[in-house]
């Protein structure tokens, strides 16, 4: 009996072929194809598609214009931390449960595990890394240091990118926090002492 | 070197103060104790590192990539209980990437459990290392398995060992709590513990109580996951990083393992993303990482990065074992306790360690007959290994709500049952002033009403205690205190800092003692070269750690001093210091200008600890240590037509010796009351009994409490202690945290029902059960 017959989430990429699910992304954003000799051609109807090689992908990171050749199968979160080095997202769960891996795309808090490297292709990035300016902390960072909102600081990053999405609104209360940050996961028990920083940076920040 | 001497210290708490006398070491500072006025130990103060912390600085296992460093992955058994018939790993190394392939096991092998290691693979990416694992050729031949831990227990139960087990503790197991009695079937007898006759006193008793209680299977669940990188320095010397409680476990493990000398393994663990009792050794508790990554790396000829996913993180990493507790209380006419006996299975799968902890046996000790009995049963299931105060959780719920249930057949006041029997006087002042700040009696009253009107939404008040010892350990930590002739303090040490805050407690003791700021302490930590350490387990860190720090700085003050009287033209005796400022009479010296006239770089001073001299006013058992005393009061509501239990509130009074860092301590109780109550409510490891594997190993049906599941609001009250335990005064408390707090809770909703929910965790459909509205599922 053999061993191993399982599905993957990758394999699963792998299986569907990427070009079918980017086409069922962002059509308008779609890079230009990149395929190598011999390769399939692009399926009728898709401006191009890419892989399985790595294809160049642009995007903005933490600020910085970035370049990369990443293959289409790749997480944002895998291409962040093993192809351009930025640890600050976590590695938990891998499979959108937890938020350790919590990144800002355009804005908006998403888990850099259920994105593909090149969902972000012309997107604005950030990352904790991101978080401070010219090396001083933001007023959030700090309100998380006074308030002790961490403890072993590994759901941080994401935890911080969950809040700093929430931060301008006005009149944020308790619940709204709590809401924000129902999808990052702390074992250590900060969830307290993170409401209680998100409020208080809320006002600092107002 | 002066001989011992004696100092008088001030011990005790509240207003139980008193004088006793003690016996300190050559050498020893005088201890901190009820008179000390200090200015920063004891004040709340930021974590140091947490600058690293929120910007994505701070390096974790996860994170390090040394050049070259290659990707592990792991084959693991997917049979509970199967036969290796053969294994060929060869194909594997053809594969795209791959650097080195590994088998672990032979043929002929017998599997235990669902997660074992198979095989292995060093691979350039990790998409390379899993593919590469799929042409790993392995031909199992299943057997029978037993996962339930009551089939377990029945004659002609599948076999989990075929010999005599040996237990395998970590410096996360409490001091003392081991040991086997015997081995029949898949059961394994723990010693008892043992008081009086709890057989003739629960024949004596006028007012019985008798039920069974479960647990669950809990895991770890640390955000990181078990993680250890291997890079070879040479044929007999390597580089380790590793996401440990124990830097220098894995350090010694490994160097057994390959047969290297201890001092050529240099492990680091500059952070780790937690770990709660799973993570000591070079290896996971169900699988041989050290040896995988080390042999891979070997192989390779590169660095091996081996980073469990969070699957194999549930399946092999460790677990709290779960619980099936017979209770039998007996009480007298008068309603005082004649007996208390508990016979508690449970199974920490292949592993050993299912006892229940001391609660039954040490909490409630005017009971003049206490038996408790524990038995370890084997299943085909990943081993448990010890897990934030193991054993303590399970046997507090269980105790604790057979007490409630009892005192409603005496018709009394849970709390006046628990002051009634309890001894420990901290214990007793923690249940007083809960009594009024919780506002206990007015809550059960509101509870009684809403019960007697049958209203759909209940509340219900519970109360449990925790008992926990000071293991602050002598001899096992020397710390390196040096001031440079700049000026600046530095302190080393060979410790992981968990999460629980000792870095930041570490400058503290240092900024006390040398009056500088805590911002001018550089403390180092992580690494196995600055220093022999403890494991951060067991609630010993804080107490062992901080008395040696404090000896070097005391040593190093004492130099200092030496060479400010020099510089004044006194004698160092006249010397006092304030405000960072060597001064004798109307002649003083600045800090900066005093280091300048350090001959050489620096001043360096080392300092251990010597064993406990101190146990006011109560010792745990059989030891010499401080017993530590907390309690816990949660109030709940309970919603009678959903069956769903929503913890409104939690009253944490805890006694950790002298609180280092209010700051840090409140938000490691906060932590502890959290993992607490989702323990009572939703976490459970759900097993498939048809094929022995783990349904739930993931994070989203493995529910962990969210910001939403936890508790509306949680006091952290301490009543500090002065036990004269060493010299700071610190004990630990990250165990004692958590051990009321599933206890308190299911007592709150047998309050806010009328009838108790026997079985942990406390989900809506055994809540209905209990209520009758809905039939009960088959017990765990």
């Amino acid at each position: 009996m053999s061993d191993r017959a399982r599905i993957t989430r990758r394999g699963l990429f792998r299986g569907i072929g990427t070009a079918g699910l980017l086409a069922g992304c962002k059509p308008s954003e779609r890079p230009p194809t990149t395929t190598e000799d011999g390769e399939q051609p692009p399926p009728a109807g898709s401006a191009g598609a890419l892989g399985p090689g790595p294809s160049p992908l642009e995007f903005t990171l933490n600020g910085q214009r970035q370049v990369a050749e990443v293959a289409p199968h790749v997480t944002l979160l895998a291409a962040l931390r093993e192809q351009l080095r930025v640890t600050g997202p976590k590695v938990v769960c891998d499979r959108g449960a937890c938020g350790a891996c919590t990144v800002l795309v355009d804005g908006v808090a998403r888990n850099s595990c259920m994105m593909l490297a090149h969902d972000v292709d012309g997107a604005a990035v950030t990352t904790v890394e991101g978080l401070s300016q010219g090396g001083k902390l933001s007023v959030l960072q700090e309100a998380f240091i006074r308030h002790d909102a961490l403890q072993c600081g590994f759901c941080t990053s994401g935890m911080l990118m969950s809040c700093q999405a929430l931060l301008g609104r006005t009149q944020l209360e308790r619940e709204d926090v709590e809401a924000a940050i129902a999808g990052n996961l702390c074992r250590c028990g900060t969830y307290p002492n993170v409401v209680a920083a998100v409020l208080d940076a809320a006002k600092g920040s107002a | 070197m002066p001989d011992d001497s004696k100092v008088t210290l001030k011990v005790g708490f509240a207003e139980q103060l008193r004088d006793i006398e003690v016996q300190l070491p050559a050498g020893e500072p005088k201890p901190w104790d009820a008179r000390a006025e200090l200015k920063v130990v004891g004040k709340p103060h930021p974590r140091v590192e947490a600058p690293l912390k929120v910007s994505g600085a701070a390096k974790y296992t996860h994170d390090i990539v040394p050049q070259g460093a290659l990707w592990a992955a792991v084959l693991r058994c997917p049979h509970a209980c199967a036969l290796v018939e053969s294994i060929d790993v060869a194909p594997a190394k053809s594969q795209p990437g791959v650097a080195a392939a590994l088998a672990l096991v032979k043929p002929g092998e017998r599997m235990i459990f669902a997660g074992q290691d198979v095989a292995a693979v060093a691979a350039k990416t990790a998409e390379q290392a899993e593919a590469a694992l799929q042409a790993i050729a392995v031909q199992y031949k299943p057997e029978a398995f037993v996962i339930d831990t009551a089939a377990a227990m029945q004659d002609g139960a599948p076999l989990v060992h075929r010999g005599k087990v040996e237990e395998r503790s970590t410096e996360g197991d409490e001091p003392g709590a081991g040991g086997s009695a015997g081995q029949r079937g898949n059961v394994r007898t723990s010693p008892s513990m043992k008081k009086g006759d709890a057989h003739k006193g629960l024949r004596m008793a006028k007012v019985s109580h008798e039920a069974t209680y479960t647990t669950q299977v809990h895991t770890h669940s640390a955000l990181e996951t078990h993680s250890i990188v291997v890079q070879w320095d040479g044929p007999k010397q390597a580089t380790l990083w590793c996401s440990t409680q124990g830097i220098f476990s894995v350090r010694d493990e490994f160097a057994e393992i390959f047969e290297l000398k201890p001092t050529d393994v240099h492990v680091h663990t500059e952070f780790l993303g937690g770990g709660f009792g799973a993570k000591f050794g070079a290896s996971a508790p169900g699988s041989r990482m050290g040896f995988i990554a080390g042999e891979l790396a070997r192989q390779a000829g590169a660095p091996v990065r081996l980073l469990l996913d969070r699957k194999e993180e549930h399946l092999c990493t460790g677990n709290r074992p779960d619980s099936r507790q017979q209770v039998k209380l007996g009480a007298g006419a008068n309603g005082q306790l004649t007996a208390i006996h508990v016979v508690a299975h449970g199974t920490a799968g292949i592993g050993t360690g299912a006892g229940v902890g001391r609660n039954a046996f040490g909490v409630y000790s005017r009971c003049p007959n206490i038996l408790v009995e524990s038995h370890d049963v084997f299943t085909h299931a990943g081993p448990a290994t010890a897990m934030r105060a193991p054993g303590h959780p399970q046997g507090a719920f269980a105790l604790e709500l057979a007490l409630d249930e009892l005192a409603k057949k005496l018709k009394r006041d849970p709390l006046d049952l628990r002051l009634a029997h309890d001894e420990h006087p901290v214990r007793r002042h923690q249940f007083e002033l809960g009594r009024k700040q919780f506002g206990w009696d007015e809550g059960k009253k509101r509870a009684a009403a809403l019960r007697d009107k049958q209203a759909r939404v209940r509340r219900g008040f519970g109360v449990a205690g925790s008992i926990w010892g000071d293991f602050g350990r002598g001899k096992a930590v020397v710390a390196t205190v040096s001031v440079m002739r700049d000026g600046s303090v530095e302190v080393k040490n060979g410790l992981q800092d968990i999460g629980g805050g000792i870095t930041t407690v570490v400058a503290q003791v240092v900024a006390e003692v040398l009056q500088r700021p805590i911002e001018a302490v550089r403390v180092r930590l992580g690494d196995s070269e600055l220093g022999p350490s403890v494991g951060s387990g067991g609630s010993v860190t804080t107490a062992s750690v901080t008395p040696a720090v404090r000896a070097a700085a005391e040593a190093v003050k004492t130099q200092l001093t030496a060479l400010a009287a020099k510089q004044l033209g006194r004698k160092p005796e006249e010397i006092t210091w304030s405000e960072g400022q060597a001064r004798a009479g109307s002649k003083s010296i600045a800090w900066a200008e005093l280091c300048k006239k350090i001959e050489g770089e620096a001043i360096v001073a080392t300092g251990t600890r010597p064993e406990t001299y101190g146990a006011y006013p109560v010792k745990f058992m059989g030891g010499n240590s401080y017993q530590i005393a907390g309690v816990q009061f949660a109030e709940v509501s309970v919603d009678t037509w959903t069956g769903v239990v929503t913890v409104e509130r939690v009253l944490a009074i805890h006694d950790c010796g002298k609180v280092m860092n209010p700051l840090t301590a409140r938000s490691q109780v906060q932590g502890g009351v959290i993992l607490g109550t989702s323990y009572a409510l939703t976490e459970q490891r759900i097993m498939d009994r048809v094929r022995g594997v783990m349904l739930n190993p993931n994070l989203e049906t493995y529910k962990i409490a969210g910001a939403r599941d936890v508790p509306r609001a949680i006091d952290v009250v301490f009543t500090p202690v002065d036990t004269g335990a060493n010299n700071t005064g610190a004990i630990g408390i990250g165990e004692p945290a958590t051990i009321p707090t599933a206890a308190a809770i299911a007592c709150a909703v047998h309050d806010a029902l009328g009838v108790a929910v026997r079985d942990l965790p406390l989900t809506p459909d055994r809540v209905l059960a209990a209520l009758g509205v809905v039939p009960a599922r088959g017990a765990s």
